[in-house]
């Protein structure tokens, strides 16, 4: 079977718009968070988001937004876009320069796109809005192509002209770690010799704040401690969005042709919980065996691994049951993994989450650190017994697993290791 | 008496319309001197700055180009683009354009006569 190399990466992040910026918010436990007023409504209890800087997005009309002077979008891309859209398309953009490619490099039938978002309340609603007020007698020709799940790879392959597989995955927080996963299948399986796999969501208050009716949303007023995985005073997640994106690539393509290799993605597993539609499993069954067969997929053993960048999204129950799980899987092995979230960093990206961890777990590989776990002073007792380093590691982990948990108990693990080839 | 919304009425009473404001101000110029007398010159000027805002690729020139220049072939619009084009006039005006009116617009010409026909008689 083919093996399958990361070998470019683009970031759009509440801790940085560039792997630098990125590696130092990580090596330094700097996050991302600010205070936020919603929908100029002070008693909304929610209060920091981890925001995306260096973009303004003030009303759904594209002709309003800004972005770093850097990048060349031009008009025919943007009037179908949702803002997560343009922020994907950032990173992509970035991510192909990363990896030494141009946008010719990707147009053909041997490379495939493969996204994860959930598309865009944001224009949605406006677009709806519109309809309603016009009572349906007109609308924006663009309204579908630009807020549906699937705007993502709507835009992204007609930019690109991916004429490969172009596919989006909805999982909710599971979803970018699908999409990453059935990209590293059809590259070993020979179908493609390189992917774009790109993550995005949004930050407007249309995509973050129905989870406030699901008390899934921390309400700690303090920037510095809201998001805080695995501690005994944590009361929810703290949103985020922007976009991530990767390059897979053969390995036999990218060697031939001396691509920067940040590591290899050697496998993954997925199961379901067969539970509950928002809550995991108590004992964090699905996601036990999601972690078992990704091991198993990667040829490797529960010793093995270095480090596991886990899904905690600070939320009580599900941080729990991930460090069930972890336990259940590394019972018997002689060494323990370090475990982080890092989202007590960037916040919690839903479908956005599993690339922009698989991208820092890409990076520590590459750059040889584990990130620690920030906003951590008081572990919770389900959580003792856990490897959690309280700061950022010199340390470089040859095998990393990275962690993803959405709706319905979908879980899927990753497994990442270092290249030496 | 027409059920029609007549658009130089609340035109010259209301505030500019939000979509205007991201186009040239001297659009917002021609919009209100066509609501308020019915300019056709003018309402060809705020045509002309609408399909230079919806050009996909920025043509140079089109404010200059006359009424034979065909929008797909010469100008870059696809389909989507005179749609997005049509809906602009739509919301702007309060009309209605139907299919069948939109598959006899390929030219600027063409498009410029349409809109100047059903504006003028809501105008009426």
């Amino acid at each position: 079977m083919k093996r399958v190399l990361v070998t470019g990466l683009g970031w759009v992040s509440s801790i940085g718009n560039d792997k630098a910026t990125v590696s130092d918010s990580l090596r330094k436990l700097t996050h991302g968070f600010e205070a936020v007023t919603w929908l100029g409504n002070p008693k909304i209890t929610t209060k920091v988001l981890g925001t995306v800087k260096g973009f303004r997005i003030p009303t759904p009309e594209w002709r309003d937004w800004s972005w770093p002077d850097h990048y060349t979008i031009p008009p025919e891309i943007l009037r179908s876009l949702a803002p997560h859209g343009l922020y994907a398309l950032c990173a992509s953009l970035q991510a192909l320069a990363d990896a030494g490619l141009r946008t010719a490099d990707i147009g053909n039938c041997e490379t495939g796109l493969f996204t994860a978002s959930a598309g865009s309340p944001y224009m949605l609603h406006h677009f709806l809005g519109q309809m309603h007020q016009a009572k349906a007698e007109r609308g924006n020709p663009m309204g579908v192509v630009s807020s549906i799940s699937g705007t993502l790879n709507f835009n992204l392959a007609t930019y690109f002209k991916i004429q490969g597989a172009v596919c989006g995955y909805v999982s909710a927080c599971a979803s970018s770690n699908h999409a990453l996963g059935h990209a590293l299948d059809d590259i070993r399986l020979g179908r493609h010799k390189r992917a774009l796999v790109v993550g995005a969501e949004e930050v407007q208050a249309e995509s973050i704040l129905p989870f406030a009716g699901m008390r899934a949303l921390s309400v700690n007023p303090d920037p510095d401690t809201a998001s805080r995985p695995f501690d005994r005073r944590r009361d929810g997640f703290v949103g985020t969005g922007g976009a991530v994106a990767l390059i897979l690539e053969e390995a036999g393509e990218a060697k031939a042709r001396g691509a920067h290799i940040y590591a290899e993605l050697a496998g993954w597993g997925q199961a379901g919980d067969g539970y509950n539609v928002a809550m995991s499993h108590p004992e964090g069954r699905g996601l036990a065996t999601a972690m078992e067969r990704a091991i198993k997929d990667a040829e490797i053993d529960a010793r093995d691994v270095d480090y596991v960048n886990a899904h905690a999204t600070s939320t009580p129950v599900g941080d729990r049951s991930e460090a069930i799980a972890l336990k259940r899987v590394f019972a018997s092995a002689e060494r323990q993994p370090w475990v982080s979230s890092t989202k007590a960093l960037t916040g919690h990206g839903l479908s956005m989450a599993g690339a922009l961890e698989t991208a820092i777990c890409a990076l520590c590989i590459n750059e040889k650190f584990i990130p620690g776990c920030a906003h951590l002073e008081d572990i919770d007792p389900a959580c003792e017994g856990l490897n959690l380093p309280r700061k950022s590691l010199s340390e470089a982990p040859a095998v990393v697993l990275n962690n993803s948990s959405g709706f319905g108990g979908s879980n899927v693990c990753l497994v990442l290791r270092s290249w030496n080839d | 008496m027409s059920n029609a919304p007549d658009p130089a009425t609340p035109a010259a009473t209301s505030p500019l319309p939000e979509k205007l404001k991201r186009l040239p101000t001297s659009a917002a110029k021609n919009y209100a001197t066509f609501c308020s007398s019915h300019d056709e010159a003018a309402l060809t000027q705020l045509i002309i700055a609408v399909l230079v805002d919806h050009s996909p690729t920025r043509a140079g020139g089109i404010e200059t180009w006359g009424d034979h220049i065909r929008l797909v072939e010469d100008v870059g619009f696809d389909s989507l683009a005179i749609a997005e084009t049509v809906f602009f006039f739509e919301d702007l005006f309060n009309i209605s354009i139907n299919n069948e009116e939109i598959a006899q617009l390929g030219t600027i010409g063409e498009l410029r006569a349409f809109i100047m026909r059903k504006a003028a008689v809501l105008a009426a």
